[in-house]
């Protein structure tokens, strides 16, 4: 309402639309994987709208790659513990 | 000369000369005075289009008085040099502007079209409903007015009011009402009203004798400005009614409108205006359920508005009516149209300006020992304590500190307009506030109180709006952005000091933050949290309470989505708190958004919600179980949805669409924005509209449908216990002994509550 841009959600859901014959051409499998990936970039519109980025798509990757490594780190530390959650901790000899 | 004390009631354009003034004498005597009050509007431009203008008005029979005058204008901070028309008998003022406004376009014009009651307010201090001293003389013509209280005092006077309740014993709207019930003090009265081949003489008889005797100062009707009075009106002609007072001037009728307003269609209904007491509708009285009379009557007091129009305008005009007053007080000429434009500003600006607050997505599922930290009237104080007014709004400049994240800066050296007309408003409101948390329950002042302070939020509210609305007269898109921006600036803020002090952030939502820490639970383990935040932001920060158990809801349509305004919660005082629920909103039908309460107080009644999830779903059968049966009454399953549009622009007509085609084909008239109350019924169209003068056959109710609907709404309270939609739909046809577990449920219930599980005993069965 009243606005000039559209808000952080439109964009999202404009971004998600710019995709969707790359989508339809994967495979249904693919498909399921892609939309988690997108989805997990929601949680953070908030602050994809704090940053008032001039091209949001990359900030939205940047959602999607900190949700992605927030999972790496918790896998991490279910294999071996809470102190080599973080990269850089853990060498092929652990 | 006589001096006598008393309240003003009402002001308004005299048909004769002045104005006309209601009074209500400390003895009780009401009267009509009348005073003269020249009004005056403001031109200016080129010197030829002056010439011409006073050419043009010398030739006019309205008697007038030209002059020169300066004024200060608000947007350049200059005083300007104008062309004073004082117009003598204000009744003539308006006409006479709509002609020169058509005539010379070309001209600036200040002051032209302000209310009669705003002018007098701004010229004598006397504002509806103020105490005041007068001086008259043997004709009623007042020399001297002095209000001697302030709109702004917390306990004002009240005056003695005399009110007549008047309302029909049903819904004109649903079926003919049989009777018009009549409250007078402590009497009730109850009119047979002419059925349809009766006289209307023997009511009207009734009527007119009631309000002869009881001579009411405010007529307080149920459909007064849609039913009842076009239809008194219409049978005055057989029987005059003194319905006004005063007589030399007619009732008023106002057309019905729509609008659009916030992504809503809005219906207002026609309305009916008196002279010499009010005329109010309780059901096309603006936010009435909220306000109330001692609303309205606040509403009144601090806007300078007549009564019947402080009952009936949107919070806007109210705020808009404070800000003219304050400019009319100060001098500054009141734009009638405003002419300004953006500042040049570069495009990057846009991206970061063009935002509202921020909205998080919280944390979804179940937390316990929650504490909810607002800030107090985030905008209204935002804009008081930074000083945003259109006309405090500057150009990029280098040497300025910029409102956060823009580039913009706020003049900090002179007082803004807005923030000036803003603070009593906020500072009365927090006073309200803050008497009202200390007050006993059973004191009698806390229903006005709690009243009056929704009042001023609500005007509170609207103004942040109104400093970005194009046609606002003091709006200005830039002190809008710079309002959000430091709004943002503030949240942020108050996370990262939250997260500093060790608290978990489980959501934020404009002006509301939601924490938590392991082993506070009480309000001053939050204090010092609330003090850091207040000094780093600059702005009054409360903590609105701490929740035994608060559950944030995902999206219907994606559970991996949490949703920013879809919650429920148990505070300490086991007072329950919803949002975006079934219980709250208004299409839902009372006996599913009853059922729905009912399982939340059943849950919050417990120490431990788990433990009440037996006989929270035993409940639900027990509703289910009436439903199927048809022992719910029918109104209780009446669904009602607001039609958007017309019905014919619907392309798929929605349910409300449908019923109001119905209607219209029984010769109803609907309009979009109005609400369309329908039921679910088998077969097509699969709804049937209540107010059908034919009564529905009840077998032709879709049970099912209302089921799912039950069902639905049960499953968004009890999803963060485990039970959800599919598994409640698995729970209905498998009969109530066995409430097995659903596995997810265990797994977050020993997450969230380690060891409890021993003590839910149902977990066993």
């Amino acid at each position: 309402m009243g606005r000039t841009l559209p808000s952080i959600t439109q964009a999202y859901y404009q971004e998600l639309e710019s995709f969707s014959r790359f989508r339809r051409a994967l495979r249904r499998s693919d498909q399921l994987v892609l939309d988690d990936l997108l989805t997990s970039a929601q949680k953070h519109l908030a602050a994809a709208a704090f940053a008032a980025h001039a091209a949001p798509f990359e900030i939205f990757l940047l959602a999607m790659l900190l949700e992605e490594h927030k999972e790496v780190m918790r896998l991490r530390e279910l294999l071996y513990g809470e102190k080599f959650a973080s990269s850089g901790q853990v060498n092929a000899d652990d | 000369m006589i001096e006598k004390f008393g309240w003003l009631l009402d002001v308004y354009e005299d048909v004769r000369n002045g104005v006309a003034v209601w009074f209500l004498e400390q003895g009780g005597r009401r009267c009509r005075l009348h005073q003269p009050f020249p009004v005056t509007f403001y031109a200016s431009g080129s010197e030829s289009h002056l010439h011409r203008l006073t050419d043009y008005l010398a030739s006019q029979p309205v008697p007038l008085r030209l002059s020169q005058a300066e004024k200060r204008d608000v947007f350049t901070n200059q005083v300007l040099p104008f062309l004073a028309v004082e117009v003598l008998s204000p009744s003539q003022q308006p006409a006479l502007f709509r002609q020169v406004c058509r005539r010379f376009p070309a001209l600036t014009y200040g002051d032209a079209d302000l209310p009669i009651s705003l002018r007098y307010a701004a010229a004598t201090g006397a504002f509806p409903l103020a105490y005041c001293r007068i001086v008259i003389d043997g004709s009623q013509r007042i020399f001297q007015i002095e209000p001697l209280e302030s709109c702004w005092a917390l306990n004002p006077s009240h005056p003695p009011l005399r009110v007549i309740s008047l309302e029909p014993d049903a819904d004109p709207g649903h079926t003919q009402p049989r009777f018009l019930v009549v409250r007078a003090g402590t009497r009730i009265f109850h009119l047979p009203l002419p059925g349809r081949h009766g006289s209307e003489r023997p009511f009207l008889i009734n009527l007119r004798a009631l309000l002869q005797h009881y001579d009411p100062d405010l007529l307080l009707t149920t459909w007064g400005d849609t039913w009842l009075m076009p239809l008194l009106l219409e049978w005055s002609a057989i029987l005059p009614l003194p319905l006004n007072r005063d007589d030399y001037s007619d009732v008023i009728r106002r057309k019905e409108r729509i609008y659009f307003s916030y992504g809503q269609t809005v219906f207002r209904g026609q309305q009916v205006h008196l002279f010499g007491r009010w005329h109010i509708d309780r059901c096309n009285a603006m936010l009435w359920d909220d306000y109330d009379l001692h609303g309205v009557l606040e509403v009144a007091r601090v806007t300078a508005l007549p009564v019947q129009v402080a009952a009936r305008v949107s919070p806007g005009t109210g705020i808009s009516s404070i800000q003219m007053l304050t400019a009319l007080r100060q001098g500054v000429i009141v734009p009638w149209q405003k002419q300004q434009a953006e500042h040049l500003r570069p495009a990057e600006d846009l991206f970061a300006a063009d935002q509202g607050g921020l909205v998080y997505q919280p944390l979804v599922g179940l937390h316990h020992d929650v504490a909810e930290i607002d800030f107090v009237s985030m905008y209204p104080a935002i804009m008081v304590n930074f000083n945003i007014s259109p006309e405090t709004i500057q150009p990029p400049d280098l040497r300025l500190p910029p409102v956060p994240g823009l580039t913009f800066p706020v003049d900090q050296e002179r007082r803004g307009l807005v923030p000036e007309a803003l603070a009593p408003v906020l500072q009365k409101r927090i006073m309200l506030k803050t008497k009202l948390a200390a007050m006993r329950s059973s004191d009698p002042r806390r229903k006005s109180y709690h009243r009056r302070a929704t009042a001023l939020k609500w005007l509170l509210v609207t103004c942040f709006g109104y400093l970005g609305y194009k046609n606002a007269r003091f709006g200005r898109i830039e002190a809008h952005q710079a309002v959000t921006a430091y709004g943002r600036e503030a949240l942020v803020r108050a996370k990262e000091t939250a997260e500093e002090m060790g608290f978990e952030v489980l959501h934020l939502y404009v002006d509301g933050m939601w924490v938590r820490k392991a082993g506070c639970a009480t309000r001053e383990a939050f204090s010092d949290l609330l003090q850091e935040i207040n000094q780093r932001t600059g702005l009054p920060i409360s903590l609105d309470g701490i929740y035994r158990w608060v559950a944030f809801l995902p999206s219907r349509m994606d559970d991996r989505r949490p949703v920013a305004s879809r919650y429920f919660g148990v505070f300490q005082d086991d007072s329950i708190k919803v949002r975006g629920i079934e219980a709250r909103r208004r299409d839902t039908p009372p006996f599913i958004a009853e059922t729905q309460k009912e399982l939340l107080e059943l849950l919050a009644a417990s120490p431990d919600p788990f433990a009440a999830l037996p006989r929270a779903l035993q409940r639900l059968r027990q509703r289910l179980d009436e439903l199927s049966s048809r022992r719910v009454a029918v109104e209780r399953l009446v669904v009602g949805q607001k039609l958007t549009r017309s019905v014919e622009a619907y392309r798929s007509p929605s349910p409300a669409a449908r019923a109001a085609h119905q209607l219209q084909q029984a010769g109803k008239i609907v309009r979009p924005g109005q609400r369309i109350r329908f039921l679910f019924t088998y077969g097509e169209p699969g709804v049937y509209a209540w107010d059908l003068p034919d009564p529905l056959d009840i077998s032709l109710i879709d049970i099912r449908r209302y089921r799912t609907l039950l069902l639905r709404a049960a499953s968004v309270v009890l999803q963060p216990f485990g039970c959800d939609e599919a598994y409640l739909l698995k729970w209905q046809n498998g009969g109530a002994s066995e409430i097995a577990l659903p596995g997810k449920l265990l797994e977050r219930y020993l997450r969230i509550r380690p060891g409890a599980a021993s003590g839910a005993g149902f977990l066993n069965g």
